[in-house]
């Protein structure tokens, strides 16, 4: 696989460069290369080679970085685990799985029926670098999202999908690394947008910077901006938003790439977010997780007021090289051009299925004829629609799933989750309500007279990882109704006082 | 103002945003000791201390604060200033 042995080469051509600055502490490229090699030789030791698959608890530290290289070298799957997120879910995810390993930096995992496994005490292993080969079909990674029916949905990415990714991102030559580039990496390995801040740098030999999973973000991130004179960013839109109120103290000239992605971007905070960045070239991503990290992009000009934008929020551009995207109605047909309709796309960069879901798949997959051809699509539940230069627009999800911090969420599982475990059987509504920050932020709608809800957040802190669980409870005696007689969301909103 | 006094006119606020009182707060709390201090509630923490002692943190100061500690000395330092 044509990543992973650029990933060798990058590696091995980089010794004495840094490549990780994790919690205060500088790594080399060599110091990766001997930690690989020590896992690889774990893996190779424990690890049948009919096991394909490793469950990986996300530490931030080198040996957990190391892991999904070493996996990838041995043809293995990574499936981030991560440690803060409740016992039920972590296993829910790990028994769906073809395997009984999980390899845990620390050592302290305890899975029943799992054997934990670490990197070696050594100090001194021979150097492996050199990849097996793998089919284009293995996994490279399944990273498991909020499903509707209460159970997680898991994603597998083949090595060919993020290999067709990297080729796509490398084929317009907008983003291109050096070996001296300084990149954040803020996001959890759960989420894709990790990989993207991990896999360039390493393979140019560039130095990632991480930002610890309980530090305040977005003061941490500007520390490490200032601190290091970072290059390259790799944000979600809310950690501008946090930080606005301090711009005029932002002065990050070295930042040559700032790119957006997770959520809908607003022009006029991007205005003055570019004077905290005068050198940057910054994009807007957008992308399911199903069809590999981005899909789209939108190229930002220096002026903001040149943006293509609806609403005030920015458009998500043109999909890459080897993406088809077309704009559906409900029967899948292509409505016309300006309509909006739902997106659907085609791509080398498309998931093969969602892992043992075949409701879902059939739900979310579908064949349809280009120039005569059968071309699979995937729907991918957004709100979008292109406008007179070809730039596609998104208005929102079709159905109730949102962005909490860029983590998708399926309203009906926060409501599954808070209805399971309440005294009474009560009408509940979960919605996302934008702060004056201009944040999303999960609350819960109760139809009752007010009570003591502590028993259902805390079920749904058992159930759910932390970023599930609403901030905000509200009781309201009767739900308002639409004309059709479906819940008034946007009324219920209005019930919420949220600053 | 002592240490202690700030401790002690901060605390209320935490209790406010947080909506419990279920923490000590002393000069090594981080928020991994305090349920619910996490980003969003710290920025509202951070505005409602501005306001309490009539004062505006740098953002030098906020990037700086790993603990109750240093968000004391920060306020100790912004109130001697003025």
């Amino acid at each position: 696989m044509k990543y992973i042995c650029n990933l060798h080469k990058s590696i091995e051509s980089h010794y004495n460069n840094n490549a990780f600055y994790i919690d205060n502490t500088f790594y080399t490229y060599e110091d990766l290369t001997l930690e690989i090699s020590k896992i690889r030789l774990v893996i190779s030791n424990s690890v049948n080679d009919n096991i394909k698959q490793i469950g990986l608890i996300t530490h931030d530290d080198l040996q957990t970085y190391a892991a999904i290289i070493a996996f990838w070298l041995e043809g293995k799957t990574y499936i981030p685990i991560n440690p803060d997120h409740p016992l039920d879910r972590n296993l829910e995810i790990l028994n769906s799985l073809e395997t009984s390993f999980i390899f845990d930096s620390i050592g302290n995992a305890n899975f029943p029926n799992f054997k934990t496994i670490s990197t070696l005490k050594t100090k001194k292993v021979a150097v492996n670098l050199v990849p097996k080969t793998v089919s284009s079909s293995d996994i490279a990674y399944i990273l498991f999202t909020s499903g509707s029916t209460g159970k997680p949905k898991g994603v597998p990415i083949s090595y060919s999908n993020l290999n067709a990714f990297i080729e796509a991102i490398n084929h317009d030559n907008e983003f291109k690394l050096f070996a001296s580039d300084k990149c954040l990496q803020m996001f959890e390995l759960t989420f894709d947008f990790s990989v993207v801040s991990y896999i360039f740098p390493l393979l140019t030999g560039a130095c990632v910077y991480t930002v610890p999973r309980n530090s305040i973000k977005y003061f941490y991130i500007y520390k490490l901006i200032k601190t290091h004179k970072l290059t390259v960013l790799s944000l979600v839109p809310s950690i501008i938003h946090y930080l606005k109120p301090y711009f005029d103290e932002i002065y990050a000239s070295e930042v040559r790439y700032c790119s957006f992605g997770g959520g809908a971007l607003y022009n006029d905070i991007i205005e003055d977010w570019n004077k905290c960045i005068p050198n940057a070239t910054s994009f807007n991503y957008y992308g399911p997780t199903e069809n590999t990290i981005y899909s789209s992009y939108y190229k930002l000009n220096k002026h903001a007021n040149s943006n293509i934008t609806h609403n005030g929020v920015i458009s998500i551009g043109k999909p890459l090289n080897n993406i088809t995207y077309i704009i559906i109605d409900k029967d899948k047909n292509e409505v016309d051009i300006g309509n909006s309709g739902e997106l659907a796309l085609s791509s080398k960069q498309l998931t093969p299925g969602y892992w043992k879901n075949k409701t879902k798949n059939q739900d979310s997959f579908f064949t349809k004829l280009i120039d005569s051809k059968p071309i699979r699509f995937y729907k991918t539940g957004d709100l979008c629609y292109i406008d007179s230069s070809n730039n596609y627009m998104y208005l929102g999800r079709i159905d109730f799933q949102v962005k909490i911090r860029g983590f998708r969420i399926e309203l009906p599982e926060v409501e599954y989750h808070a209805k399971s475990h309440c005294h009474k059987k009560l009408n509940m509504v979960a919605i996302d309500i934008i702060n004056t920050l201009g944040n999303a932020e999960l609350a819960l709608a109760i139809e009752s007279e007010p009570f003591n809800p502590v028993e259902i957040i805390n079920n749904m802190k058992a159930k759910m990882p932390e970023y599930m669980v609403p901030m905000h409870v509200q009781f309201i005696k009767e739900f308002p109704y639409n004309t059709n007689g479906k819940i008034d969301r946007k009324k219920i909103r209005s019930y919420f006082n949220i600053k | 103002m002592t240490k202690e006094d700030i401790l002690e006119k901060i605390k209320p606020v935490f209790v406010e945003v947080l909506e419990h009182e279920n923490f000590n707060l002393n000069e090594t709390s981080t928020t991994d000791d305090v349920d619910g201090w996490g980003s969003l509630t710290h920025m509202i923490i951070i505005e409602k201390i501005e306001e309490k002692f009539n004062i505006k943190f740098k953002l030098l100061d906020l990037m700086n604060m790993e603990n109750i500690g240093d968000l004391v000395k920060a306020i100790q330092s912004n109130i001697s200033s003025i």
